[in-house]
């Protein structure tokens, strides 16, 4: 039925996606289906090689970044829940590699730019967003997740500094773990009057749920998850 | 040491969290820094197109960089014809050595000194009371520094971490009574206190905000109006220059001070832009009898070959600390005793040497933040990625890190390793809080768990 076939796009988990936030990664799949997409999942995927990256270790990340150029086909458009990793594989990847490009998106701009509707699930609902650096300054997407959520029925809560970090940078967390939680804090203080608080990066995630696990704070949700899955109401 | 730069792995953490625990400091550091950049921001958005001005600015360092030797020869040519003497010193120590030299052929007793990074990089208020001659900041935030007994915490307001009351305590002090923290009694006192010391000193020292090729002068950007009284009232000038500030002709200075002037401040132009050419000659009123430029390497020439020499190009505006998170957080003196802030992560290691300044090019989350702020367009975050790859490669990062990386990269070459390995991690989980970036995380955040099935199980 070749005049039916849907368009097919290539999921790309992300390693904290595949192993930590699994369901939002089954979240945008359900998005890109619903929005019209074939969604295949290239079994040979790992990680793109930015924790080994981002630190230095380049020898590292190249032997498991090849992995991942090898994975992907040049022939449907790759789309993954997390800015940095889009960053890195649109960015930096090509040149550490040495392989042709991917066409890479990250899932907001992919689903924006496609003109996808992400149905109602966020109707009243009060939320806060939160850009991640590499999304914000290196892909330049700031307006789709916000279309998005608006367009599912959020209002947004603007945060008093959206420019500012909020103190994950992959080993930076660990490596000055004392100003990395002060910025999550900040963070997480700014969004105080939002029902929840959504970002579109697993490692801010992490970051920051982790963070309000310890001090309490608003819920912090995937993009992906608050879209396809609403939020609860307090 | 031969410079007042470097400093040890593990440092940077130390005092940050030493800071983390100063509301106050953080108070006043987060108040100056968002101030700062939102001044910036709106003067930026009065220029009729920022990034062609950013790009042309670029372009004019970068030349400048590139004809470096050149101009230095015709810069020493023009000062020395006007009587001027000229004196590249390749290291620290030699500057200063060269300094205390002029200052004691002049039999000074008292050096008033201009706002100076440069002669903070070489530790020269050291060197000069070790001479014996008394060395008095006349900037007021360095005045306030210095009577602190502390370092600048950033190269625009060096003082950004005092506050009103903490600057009446320290300049009640000198007056002998205790003053009101308000900002005319302060700036009365303080000048007061510092008239005495224009009037008095014997050589007045200041940095060098650029130079001319063409024409031989120094340009000096202030405030306060310090400057001019630093450079007319004393016998002796002495100018510090670092090396790489040359532009070729006055022409060139245009672009650069339209962005220094809105990028520190978020003024059009300082109350205070100044070209001073040679020394005092026949017929003129003041101006000091001697002019001595002192051209500091210290570690410049490392930038000039390859990726880095893009650093070079900062004219010190420290609109990248303003913006960045790190340097909010820390308020500086964790990155040292002079540069800091994304500028200082990146310029402290190439002048000093990756070794000597290891923690440096960690000390940010690669926000990118200073990348945009910059308004000759360094590349800061990515300059910050090359020098992670450096400390690898030429293996400063410790040897277990190393190791670390490199099991992980063999376990995550292929899906079937990549499976085994994460799933021996799970099993593992519990005792990932008791060492390592386990502990580190989890000292503030709950550890994320790993999913019992990964979202490739449920394909």
């Amino acid at each position: 039925m070749p005049s039916r076939a849907r368009p097919v796009v290539q999921l790309f988990a992300t390693c904290l996606g595949d192993l930590v936030v699994p369901d939002a990664v089954a979240d945008a799949e359900l998005l890109l289906r619903e929005a019209g997409f074939d969604v295949v999942f290239p079994r040979g995927q790992v990680c793109c090689g930015q924790p080994a990256f981002n630190a230095g270790h380049r020898s590292a990340a190249r032997r498991v970044a090849s992995g991942l150029t090898r994975a992907f086909s040049r022939d449907a458009p790759v789309v993954c829940p997390s800015g940095s990793c889009a960053t890195m594989v649109s960015r930096y990847l090509p040149e550490l590699v040495g392989c042709a490009p991917l066409d890479v998106w990250e899932l907001s701009a992919f689903l924006d730019d496609r003109g996808a509707s992400c149905g109602r699930r966020l109707e009243g609902r009060r939320l806060a967003y939160h850009d991640s650096c590499h999304m914000l300054r290196e892909l330049r997407v700031s307006a789709p997740p916000r279309r998005l959520l608006e367009a599912a029925g959020a209002t947004l809560v603007p945060l008093p500094r959206p420019d500012l970090c909020c103190g994950f940078g992959g080993t930076f967390s660990v490596r000055q773990p004392e100003v990395s939680v002060a910025l999550a804090d900040d963070k997480l203080a700014g969004a105080a009057e939002a029902e929840a608080l959504v970002t579109a990066d697993p490692g801010c995630l992490v970051h920051l749920r982790g963070r309000a696990q310890r001090t309490g704070g608003p819920p912090v949700v995937h993009l992906a998850s608050a879209l396809a899955r609403g939020v609860a109401a307090p | 040491m031969s410079d007042g730069l470097a400093q040890p792995a593990g440092r940077f953490r130390a005092v940050a969290r030493e800071t983390l625990r100063d509301g106050h400091v953080l108070g006043a550091v987060d108040a100056g820094t968002a101030r700062s950049m939102h001044a910036r921001l709106a003067a930026w958005d009065g220029l009729p197109d920022v990034e062609a001005l950013r790009d042309r600015a670029h372009e004019i360092r970068m030349r400048a960089i590139d004809d470096l030797d050149a101009l230095l020869a015709q810069f020493r040519e023009a000062v020395e014809a006007r009587g001027g003497t000229v004196r590249v010193c390749r290291t620290a120590e030699e500057a200063r050595d060269y300094v205390v030299e002029v200052c004691r052929r002049a039999d000074a007793r008292l050096v008033a000194k201009s706002k100076s990074m440069a002669s903070e990089e070489i530790r020269l208020n050291e060197a000069l009371e070790a001479a014996g001659i008394r060395a008095v900041e006349t900037d007021l935030g360095e005045y306030i520094v210095q009577l602190a007994g502390e370092h600048p915490s950033h190269i625009i307001m060096p003082a950004i971490r005092k506050t009103a009351g903490d600057v009446a305590e320290l300049l009640g002090r000198v007056e002998g009574r205790p003053l009101a923290p308000e900002l005319e009694t302060l700036a009365a006192a303080a000048r007061r206190q510092l008239r005495e010391v224009f009037e008095r000193a014997d050589v007045g020292v200041t940095g060098a905000n650029f130079a001319v090729a063409e024409t031989g002068s120094i340009c000096l950007v202030t405030n306060e109006g310090n400057g001019g009284l630093v450079t007319s009232l004393p016998r002796v000038h002495v100018a510090l220059l670092g090396m790489e500030r040359l532009v070729p002709k006055l022409a060139d200075l245009a672009p650069l001070l339209e962005l220094l002037a809105r990028s520190a401040t978020g003024q059009k132009l300082t109350s205070y832009t100044r070209l001073l050419t040679g020394p005092r000659r026949p017929g003129e009123e003041d101006g000091p009898e001697e002019l001595h430029v002192v051209v500091i390497d210290n570690g410049r020439s490392n930038l000039r070959r390859g990726r880095y020499r893009e650093m070079l190009a900062c004219i010190r505006c420290g609109s990248c600390l303003n913006v960045c998170p790190v340097y909010r957080k820390t308020g500086g003196d964790a990155y040292g005793p002079v540069y800091s802030g994304p500028m200082g992560a990146v310029l402290v290691p190439l002048v000093s040497g990756l070794g000597r300044a290891p923690s440096l090019p960690h000390a940010s989350s690669l926000c990118g933040a200073c990348t945009d702020a910059c308004p000759v367009k360094i590349p800061l975050h990515e300059l910050l990625l090359e020098l992670r790859a450096d400390l690898v490669s030429g293996g400063v990062a410790p040897r277990r890190e190393r190791v670390a990386f490199a099991l992980w990269s063999l376990a995550w070459r292929t899906p079937l390793l990549y499976r085994l390995s994460t799933t021996a991690a799970r099993l593992g989980q519990p005792l990932a809080r008791l060492a390592g970036p386990g502990r580190a995380w989890s000292a503030g955040r709950a550890l994320p768990p790993l999913a019992r099935r990964r979202y490739r199980d449920r394909r």
